[in-house]
């Protein structure tokens, strides 16, 4: 392990460790564009400059790599000014469109300019012009004249996606980034490149213009739109949930996500969610409709009572329910509603998994806990023969990816008593008659609890923000449809904990309806 | 005249492109001399001759050879014909008349390092040159001199000419390897040196034309006789592209540490009649240009040159009289590297711009006073601060230029036209 000072400060790096490594570590600031510890070094931004002694020119950190007794600084003012001509070569041809550009509020260059920019610009030259609002694919836009060419886009889906849509075209400065042959920008990791662009060259079609960012509030999470349960960070206000980008974490998915899971949380926002329960065709409250349930399910025998779960619940919900269909109802025709059985096991190689569940293991470890052995034939002939006369359904968060969901509902239904909670509104659903009740429940980000990835590793998600107040965890649920009471914490015994004194309603909400209605570009 | 001819003494001959005339005149006796050679002792024969690299950098050839790993991992041997920089033809003309001269130093240098596969490296408008290169390889192959087991040596050595498809930042060698894999022609970070990582991430040798050409004579005749050219530190011969206001421009091999206006006035035929000798770019349009008192004390090997602040570089000696507009002239070089930076590295890809446009705003009667100094601090934050030398290249002439002809510059802000020539820029072009 060299040691090597910084600043004045000795550090201890990890063999094999560059400067701009030993930095992070040291905790110094250094301004990089092109460098990312996900990607190869490209060694192009030119920013990552240190001083190192005995040597007469200054270095770029990211490819240079720490020895022993290496003496390094990145403050004097040799440093100095050349990052700060460094930022002007950035921003001689970078279109001063701040205002109106999406990445405002996050701009690298923005933020670096600010810390490290020469704050009397020389450049008195036309400006290169280049190519405005590029649709480089379904889900990305590119607007070169931003673009400083870090090539961290180009790098990304080279090594990372291996997928190559990306190059740099060009040469000096008319070089952009653009698409091969005019192949689309198009594969399940596409958005990874807005993540890692330092500017607002590109930009994503579904958020682009939604929001100015620092109108967004953000909270940490686990991705419940596969398996592999990546860590997340969802982007919301009192209007919702606005977008989802990935949250670096080695063991899991390192510093990517792939867009399909990006798209929960547009099943997580208000205009998708059920926001009343029904009980046999009379709208109430959810937690009235699941007390309303208790009726039927106490008159059922517990034989005659079966319940069916979706992976896409936390580890302590299974844990709340199971038990109290086992101790309170007498039953274990506990039913695991498996969803995409023909891809569940296939994996695209870098993070998106076949079974579209978050939590297949968790449910699992309880139902083997609880000594569930039912299988779902025994459910179809159960339904078929008349012997189970109520089901209780935990339906899926991301309807999506239950491509067979209507079918199962029909099989379903086809109980005397069907009770159905799920979180979004569906079609089908809604149109049951006759002995159906409905409970609106609780999404991934509404929550406490734990996931159990596909490789075992228990993940705990707090509660990020309330999007439907009144909606049901599946652990209150299970407390009602046991006839129970719910023991609320009343911090604010007349405003729901969720709320600020200065929220608006989504109904009473003063805004731009054209923009908000307008869907993606 | 004082040329010495160790490379270029048959050049004059039509048939020393062929086969049988470079055999006639000795081609190809070497070659089985080094076939019976130790690898090393090849190396280490080259070391002792001194000979650095002629494509510009100087670096000395057999030290590069000797940073080649020792596992008998594939290597490959590319040479580089790029020969992007204005100014500069010389390796032109050695393939366009003495190719099996390139391709027996290839060979005495492919089995010195250890490879089996090379590649002469092209560019694409050299049209000529590349039918020349591969006739003279189909007839190396039939004669068994490439391909398996050369001579019965048991060494086997294939060669293929590669066009490239012009971009001047292929003639450095690491932009080079890259235009070779097929991806677009952008240096890489150093390290890892292509000795050690290089074409398809295999050990690789770069060497210029003719650096590997002079490979056959140190072979040949001894280390010592190569030295007996030259200097103690720039040893050997070296070929000089003349261009510009001379009488006789062209291509001339003369020792190195001859002195720069011997080769102008005596080989040369000195300056176009009734014109005076105002500068000369010594070493290609990326070397710092040397006014006419500086010319006097210059002699063409790297040190001396090194010692006026300028370098030898690729040998493209571009000469400018008295008539020559320096502001112009500086114009067409920052319009050249502006056109030919690669566009990876920030202060390269926006620099070469910005002095472009800096140029052409002063050329065009809109230029400020201040815009003078403006171009010396944008070229001095582009120094030094790149993966390539390219960013240098394009700062170098301006810092000189700009030095040492600030009069001109300050002329034309002031009276939107050029001293030398007392037009506008729309004037001297159209």
């Amino acid at each position: 392990m060299p040691k090597c000072t910084i600043n004045g400060k000795e550090v201890e790096v990890k063999e094999g460790s560059s400067i701009i490594e030993a930095m992070q570590v040291s905790g110094d600031r250094i301004a990089h564009y092109c460098w990312h510890p996900g990607l190869s070094v490209a060694g192009v931004c030119r920013l990552c400059v240190v001083e190192i002694e005995g040597n007469p020119r200054v270095q770029i950190a990211c490819n240079t790599m720490v020895t022993e007794g290496m003496k390094i600084n990145n403050t004097s003012e040799k440093v100095k000014d050349t990052v700060k001509w460094g930022l002007d070569f950035h921003l001689i041809n970078h279109p001063l469109d701040c205002p109106i550009c999406d990445q405002a509020g996050e701009c690298g260059l923005q933020d670096q300019y600010m810390e490290y920019g020469k704050y009397d610009p020389e450049m008195a030259e036309a400006k290169v012009k280049k190519h405005k609002v590029v649709d480089l694919g379904p889900t990305v836009v590119l607007d070169s004249e931003r673009c400083i060419l870090c090539s961290r886009c180009v790098r990304f889906t080279e090594e990372v996606s291996k997928t190559n849509e990306l190059g740099l075209f060009n040469r000096g400065d008319r070089t952009e980034i653009g698409t091969h042959d005019g192949m689309p920008l198009d594969n399940n990791y596409s958005l990874n490149t807005v993540d890692i662009c330092p500017v607002g060259a590109l930009t994503s079609k579904d958020f682009r213009f939604r929001q100015r960012v620092w109108y967004l509030k953000d909270g940490d999470s686990v991705c419940n739109g596969c398996s592999t349960g990546c860590n997340i960070k969802v982007y919301y206000n009192k209007e919702g949930l606005f977008r989802i980008k990935p949250v670096y974490n080695e063991k899991v998915n390192g510093h990517w996500m792939c867009d399909s899971g990006r798209n929960a949380y547009k099943f997580v926002n208000r205009e998708a969610r059920l926001l009343k329960g029904v009980a046999r065709g009379v709208e109430m409250a959810p937690g009235a409709a699941a007390k309303n349930a208790n009726e039927v399910l106490k008159n059922t025998a517990g034989d005659a009572i079966a319940l069916v779960l979706t992976a896409q619940y936390t580890l302590e919900e299974y844990e709340a329910i199971i038990k109290t269909f086992v101790e309170e109802f007498k039953t274990k025709k506990v039913f695991f509603w498996i969803n995409n059985k023909e891809t569940f096991d296939s994996f695209d190689g870098l993070l998106s998994r076949g079974d579209k569940n978050p939590n297949t293991k968790g449910l699992l470890k309880v139902m083997e806990k609880h000594g569930i052995t039912a299988t779902w034939n025994d459910l179809s002939a159960g339904l078929a023969n008349g012997s189970i006369k109520t089901v209780v359904v935990a339906g899926p968060e991301n309807q999506v990816v239950f491509p067979e969901y209507a079918e199962r509902l029909k099989e379903l239904s086809k109980a005397q008593n069907l009770i159905w909670m799920q979180s979004g509104k569906n079609e089908a659903l809604s149109a049951l008659t006759g002995n159906v009740w409905i409970i609106p429940m609780k999404t991934f980000v509404e929550k406490d609890g734990t996931f159990i990835n596909y490789s075992g590793l228990e993940q705990k998600i707090k509660k990020v923000t309330t999007v439907v107040s009144e909606a049901l965890t599946l652990t209150e649920a299970a407390l009602l449809l046991a006839g129970k009471n719910l023991a609320m914490p009343m911090t604010a015994p007349f405003m729901p904990t969720n709320q600020r004194p200065d929220q608006v309603e989504l109904e009473h909400r003063k805004k731009n309806e054209f923009v908000f209605r307008r869907g993606s570009l | 005249m004082s040329e010495t001819k160790v490379l270029t003494e048959f050049y004059h001959l039509p048939e020393y492109q062929t086969l049988a005339g470079y055999k006639a005149k000795g081609g190809y006796e070497t070659l089985p001399k080094a076939l019976k050679m130790q690898p090393q002792a090849i190396i280490d024969e080259v070391k002792a001759s001194g000979l650095r690299g002629r494509g510009g950098a100087g670096f000395p050839t057999g030290m590069k050879w000797g940073f080649l790993p020792k596992n008998g991992e594939p290597r490959y041997l590319l040479c580089n014909a790029d020969e992007g920089e204005p100014g500069t033809f010389k390796d032109r003309m050695m393939m366009e008349r003495a190719p099996h001269q390139l391709i027996e130093g290839m060979i005495i240098s492919a089995f010195a390092v250890g490879s089996h596969k090379g590649y002469i490296y092209v560019r694409g408008e050299y049209v000529f040159p590349i039918e020349c290169l591969n006739k003279a390889i189909k007839e190396a192959y039939d004669a068994g001199l490439l391909g398996k087991n050369i001579l019965g040596s048991g060494f086997d050595f294939d060669l293929d000419v590669y066009r490239g498809a012009g971009a001047y930042i292929c003639g450095e060698e690491t932009g080079m390897i890259s235009s070779l894999e097929g991806l677009k022609g952008q240096p890489k970070l150093k390290p890892p040196f292509p000795a050690v990582q290089g074409y398809l991430r295999k050990p690789t040798i770069v060497n210029n034309v003719e650096t590997l050409a002079a490979v056959t004579y140190i072979v040949k005749d001894g280390a010592q006789t190569y030295r007996k050219h030259g200097t103690e530190k720039s040893a050997g011969t070296k070929l000089f592209s003349v261009s510009g206001n001379v009488a006789k421009p062209g291509n001339y091999e003369v020792p190195l540490g001859y002195p720069l206006l011997d080769l102008i006035n005596k080989e040369c035929g000195g300056m176009k009649p009734g014109r005076k000798l105002k500068a000369i770019i010594p070493g290609g349009s990326s070397a710092p240009v040397l006014t006419a008192e500086e010319c006097a004390k210059a002699n063409l090997d790297y040190e001396s040159l090194a010692g006026l602040g300028t370098m030898l570089g690729s040998g493209a000696v571009i000469v400018m009289d008295d008539s020559q507009c320096m502001v112009d002239m500086l114009g067409v070089l920052t319009h050249f590297y502006a056109h030919e930076s690669c566009g990876q590295c920030t202060p390269c890809r926006e620099g070469t711009g910005w002095l472009n446009k800096i140029l052409h705003s002063i050329l065009e009667g809109r230029g400020r006073l201040q815009d003078i100094d403006l171009l010396v601090k944008v070229a001095d934050n582009m120094k030094g601060k790149t993966i390539c030398a390219l960013s240098d290249a394009a700062a170098l002439p301006v810092l000189s230029f700009v030095t040492k002809f600030r009069d001109e510059f300050e002329f034309y802000v002031r009276e939107g036209r050029s001293k030398v020539k007392g037009t506008t820029y729309a004037e001297m072009h159209h």
